[in-house]
């Protein structure tokens, strides 16, 4: 929706200031645009026009309330008009439709031609009550009172209603003229009642032609029109038997209105019920379910899932596995080692040419299980919401499935396992070994060269020793020594290796799925969430 | 009552007309509207309209043309209905009310030689005879009374207008079924809009109409009723009559004084004695009706057909995108997409440790590989490789089918009468059946099965080959479902290890059977993937299978039409411009 302008928003601060009108209306502006393009556009304009009318209503003039008199051709509108302004401004007559145009008879001018310009009513329709050179009516009592005489809406005349429909939408009280003879219409009670069951507080119901009733039926009437009205949803509403023409309880309507209007209510209670009925019929078409984000387990259960398709606690296994074994190898005694690494070639080259103890690789993700985690997510998180709202948020979830599973197996892919390299101090047992092993190989040379010579007396003595089988068997003690001290460790760091080879996996599918999947699923959510706080807004 | 002057001919006439109405009535039936296509809510209310009109007026009038002719007295609420009633009949036969809208059943007044009219399965069937004043909207109040004249029965039909729908509803019934209308207005009443509609249908289908202007106060009568007249006039009712009924005291029998209606009941006594002006009312009432039938029959024949054609639309919108998706599906589970992986790692690591190979080149005894795979765990590596190749090929079809449902779903909403078929359906039909994943468990378990089955028939004699046994069935149907599954271009990342699996297959049971074993498998998924995707697109098709719409209601509906403007024709030829039968 279009963000009303700085000025109007202003001025409607200025015209609400101190009420909580004025938060119930931006609640309800800001539910429309949180609602925009995922409700139906004919509904959310429809709210938009209520904020837009009831924000020009609160700028007019506060002091005037605009009160309109409608009804069925022949209840007597105009007679009821002409009796509350004593004056015979708009015409009466027995041919049917007599009013066609909306007239208006002002009590106090001053302000009053803007909310007349505002009301579509020409000057020649207007009449101004302290214009006239007439004190004989107790007129203070409906200072500031515009009261309109409506065209009727029932009549052949189809412009006659559009006009009612127009103005009905603008009155700060509506009375509504019923007769004996028509009070149980279906085009009144179907069209005009049963719709403005929230306007109950704005409304006013008169059952005209009262003296052609025999005086001990009047009640009866009265509680049967009561009934009807209770069945439209407005119990609430006051109902008036009057007879305009021979004068019944025309007082009391006068003095109905005339406290109405010195209330100064009404036109505050007309927007509050129009917002409030339009807040209704936004909660009815949005729904009501509680508002909600993806939560971090449901977000990690879909990790979980993501990480089961690629295959992560299998990749991760096989990371320990290689390490282990090739750790196993480097701090083993050498030559062992290399009998055992020997073996594993033979069989390699059986197979084709196919590395069995070639490290694990990161493969592609199963996309259907992706795919399936995510529509998973999508349906718990929807799950309750209203279809249009569900919809939504169904769609930012699952809208790019295929992007989300390119960007997992790219991101995947780039991952480094490290499960062809050994750690640095595994490397540097290696070293030693083989150190050690040379050392003693050395060792047993030189022992084999001296007692091949004889001269083995003649080698240099330690403790008593002679010094090259003291070489060759400290060589082979150290290496088992160095096997023996460094092969239990050997497990942990292939454990570690693997959990970290987890962890970076996961690492990429939780990165992947936070900005692809939860992300913009949480941000339909919000979407969600400003509008039913907007509503709560508008209908505090 | 006196016998309507009618000819040998005449009758001859009436009853193939009776014939036809009956079968145009039959053909209409056919004609369902289920879908809401555009306009269709306005023709479903014209095709009930019609049958209404047939079983409630045409087809019991055409039965008995010398019925007494059936008045009924309608209008608004409060414009006097009951008085005026009470008042012609001479005595309180319905009691009026202050309080609207006045709940009651219908009351018919007739002379009582007329009685036999009016039995359970004459005129509006659909209404219980009760002989005792009720509010039971289902029933019909029978008056005998000698104030009625003989030959014209007058019936009070309920308001037109009131917030009573029921009311509504029988007023519009009890007036079709009229063969005059005594349609009663008020000086307050006199140009509301939904009275005149009933009268502009009136005056449509030229249903005699008499309008009588009620509560009328005696000083502005001429103006009213000039004015009255000059609407009538300028709405095509300008032959009908109009009596006024000034306004007048009501005595506690709820009647006015004699005279304001004498003229009402001078006409309707004129009419009763007059057969033969009662009998063109009769006809001009009765032609009008079948004349406005036949003409609305034609665009419910129409919209019967684009029923059809919709419904088949639909049929291919669903077709289209199952198809669509059924390639797709049937692709990914050839060109190795499901070896991607928890199920890649598990086949490679059950393939690629080479002892496998080994072992089949190696003459080694039976017990020793039994006892070696035990200690290695070999079988268990297979059911592992089998329960991956089955979460993976449930979630890929299931998947599928959720692309499908949604795709599908999509379409018919695009389609205004699409939309409310997703809408009104038991389930949800932009997702895959609620018991799709179960059923695609359980067929693909039942492939799985039927692999092992496959590899224990074709390996014949190898059975007890040393080979066969260190791979087991497990074995070689897990890897015979991994190579069908690969395709013959499998992804650069699983080439090596489905190379393998390939000569496995072929160094067990040979060559010739591996290929054999491959085409089977693949024969019996693809099936099994058909029929799965068959039941979900079923689905939709289903709700328009149980209408049952008959491809040639169109044409008959025409046909019926017609004969019967056939029927009226000859009828006018034979007759001059003097019938309207």
């Amino acid at each position: 929706m279009t963000e009303p302008d700085g000025e109007s928003r202003e001025l409607r601060d200025l015209a609400t200031r101190g009420t909580s009108i004025g938060a119930r209306l931006e609640g309800l502006e800001r539910a429309v645009s949180a609602a925009r393009g995922r409700l139906d556009d004919a509904l959310l304009d429809e709210t938009e026009a209520t904020v837009e009318r009831a924000t020009a209503r609160l700028r007019l003039s506060a002091h005037h309330t605009v009160v309109a008199i409608a009804g069925a051709t022949g209840s007597g509108k105009s007679s009821t008009f002409n009796a509350l302004t004593g004056l015979e401004l708009s015409s009466t007559g027995v041919r049917r439709p007599t009013t066609s145009w909306a007239t208006a008879c002002v009590w106090g001018s001053e302000g009053a031609e803007e909310v007349l310009d505002w009301l579509g009513i020409p000057p020649r329709h207007q009449t101004m009550r302290d214009s006239m050179l007439d004190t004989n009516f107790d007129d203070r009592a409906l200072d500031g009172v515009v009261l309109m005489d409506l065209p009727d809406h029932d009549s052949t005349e189809v412009a006659h209603h559009l006009e009612v429909d127009r103005l009905v939408e603008l009155a700060d009280l509506l009375v509504w003229v019923l007769d004996p003879q028509k009070y149980a219409d279906a085009a009144l009670h179907d069209r005009y009642l049963a719709p403005y069951a929230t306007h109950a507080g704005v409304m006013l119901i008169v059952l005209n032609h009262i003296d052609t009733i025999a005086p001990d039926k009047r009640q009866s009437m009265v509680d049967d029109v009561k009934r009807l009205l209770a069945n439209d949803g407005l119990g609430a509403v006051k109902v008036i038997p009057i007879s305009a023409r021979e004068g019944i309880g025309v007082e009391e309507l006068r003095q109905e209105i005339a406290s109405r209007v010195e209330q100064k209510r009404s036109t505050t209670a007309r927007v509050e019920a129009d917002v409030a009925a339009a807040a209704g019929r936004l909660d009815r078409a949005g729904g009501d379910a509680p508002p909600r984000d993806i939560s971090p387990q449901q977000a990690r259960a879909l990790e979980e899932r993501v990480a089961e398709a690629a295959g992560v606690p299998t990749i991760a296994a096989a990371v320990e596995r290689s390490i282990r074994s090739r750790a196993a190898r480097a701090v083993a005694w050498p030559p062992v080692a290399l009998v055992a690494g020997l073996g594993r070639r033979r069989q390699d080259e059986q197979l084709a040419g196919h590395r069995a103890d070639s490290p694990p690789q990161t493969v592609a993700v199963q996309r259907a299980a992706v795919d399936n985690g995510i529509r998973e997510l999508a349906d718990e998180a929807s799950q309750g919401l209203a279809a249009p709202w569900a919809d939504s948020v169904r769609d930012a979830a699952i809208s790019r499935l295929d992007e989300i599973d390119d960007a997992l197996d790219g991101g995947l892919g780039t991952v480094d396992l490290r499960a062809d390299r050994v750690p640095g101090w595994v490397a540097l047992v290696r070293v030693l070994q083989w150190l050690v092993f040379l050392g003693a190989v050395g060792g047993g040379v030189w022992w084999a060269v001296l007692a091949s010579q004889g001269t083995l007396d003649e080698a240099p003595e330690v403790a008593g020793f002679a010094l090259p089988p003291v070489v060759l068997a400290g060589g082979l003690v150290l290496g088992l020594l160095l096997w023996l001290v460094f092969r239990p460790l050997v497990g942990g760091t292939a454990r570690a290796r693997g959990a970290a080879a987890d962890d970076a996996l996961r690492e990429v599918v939780s990165d992947v799925l936070a900005k692809q999947v939860v992300a913009p699923t949480n941000g339909a959510l919000a979407s969600y969430s400003a509008f039913r706080s907007g509503i709560a807004h508008a209908q505090q | 009552m006196s016998t309507a002057p009618r000819g040998r001919s005449e009758e001859i006439a009436g009853s193939q007309m009776l014939t036809e109405m009956v079968r145009l009535r039959g053909a209409l039936q056919a004609a369902a509207l289920p879908l809401d296509l555009a306009g269709v809510a306005a023709l479903r209310e014209h095709r009930q309209q019609v049958i209404d009109q047939l079983e409630d007026y045409v087809i019991p009038r055409l039965m008995s043309l010398d019925a007494p002719l059936l008045t009924v007295v309608g209008g608004s609420t409060g414009a006097g209905k009951s008085t005026l009633v009470n008042t012609l009949v001479g005595h309180r036969v319905t009691a009026p009310g202050v309080l609207r809208p006045t709940t009651r059943s219908p009351v018919l007044a007739h002379h009582p030689d007329d009685g036999k009219w009016f039995g359970q399965d004459r005129l509006l069937p659909d209404l219980k005879r009760v002989s005792h004043p009720t509010n039971d909207h289902d029933c019909i109040q029978l008056v005998p009374t000698d104030a009625v004249p003989k030959g014209v029965a007058i019936l009070d039909a309920p308001d037109v207008d009131s917030v009573e729908e029921r009311n509504r509803l029988l007023a519009g019934q009890l007036l079709a079924a009229a063969d005059l209308w005594l349609f009663v207005t008020s000086a307050a009443r006199y140009s509301d809009q939904v009275p005149w509609e009933y009268l502009k249908q009136a005056a449509e289908r030229s249903t005699s109409v008499a309008l009588v202007l009620d509560r009328t106060p005696p000083d502005v009568v001429e103006t009213v009723s000039g004015h009255l007249a000059r609407m009538m006039a300028s709405r095509g009712l300008k032959d009908s009559p109009l009596f006024g009924v000034p306004e007048g005291p009501v005595t506690d029998d709820g009647l006015l004084p004699l005279g304001h209606v004498a003229e009402i009941r001078g006409w309707l006594e004129a009419l009763a004695a007059d057969a033969f002006a009662r009998n063109a009312i009769v006809q001009q009432t009765v032609g009008g009706s079948i004349r406005i039938l036949t003409r609305r029959v034609y665009p419910i024949a129409d919209a019967a057909e684009e029923q059809l054609v919709a419904i088949g639309d639909l049929a291919t919108l669903v077709e289209r995108q199952y198809d669509i998706v059924r390639k797709q599906l049937l692709t990914a589970t050839t060109d190795g997409t499901l070896l991607r992986g928890d199920l890649l790692i598990r086949w490679q690591e059950f393939v690629g440790s080479g002892e496998l190979i080994r072992s089949l080149d190696a003459k080694v005894g039976f017990v020793r590989e039994r006892l070696v795979n035990a200690i290695k765990g070999k079988p268990q590596q297979a059911e592992r490789v089998a329960s991956a190749i089955g979460t993976g090929l449930e979630t890929l079809v299931v998947e599928h089918a959720e692309q499908a449902a949604a795709r599908a779903a999509a379409a018919w909403r695009a389609t205004p009468y699409g939309a409310q078929l997703v809408d009104a359906a038991a389930e949800d039909l932009s997702r895959a059946a609620r018991d799709l994943r179960r059923r695609v468990d359980r067929e693909v378990q039942a492939w799985q099965a039927e692999l092992q089955e496959l590899v224990r028939t074709e390996s014949g004699d190898v059975r007890t080959s040393a080979r066969f046994l260190a791979v087991g069935v497990r074995g070689l149907a897990v890897t015979l479902a991994v190579v069908v599954l690969g395709g013959d271009q499998p992804p650069a990342a699983a080439a090596e290890s489905l190379r393998m699996g390939t000569r496995l297959l072929e160094a067990v049971v040979g060559p010739g059977a591996a290929g054999m074993l491959r085409y089977k498998a693949r024969e019996s998924l693809e099936d099994r993937i058909r029929a799965l995707l068959a039941g979900e697109a079923n689905r939709y098709v289903a709700p328009a299978d149980q209408w049952q719409l008959a491809p040639d209601a169109g044409e008959q509906l025409r046909a019926a039409a017609r004969r019967v403007d056939d029927l009226r024709y000859a009828a006018t030829v034979q007759k001059g411009s003097g019938g309207h039968l």
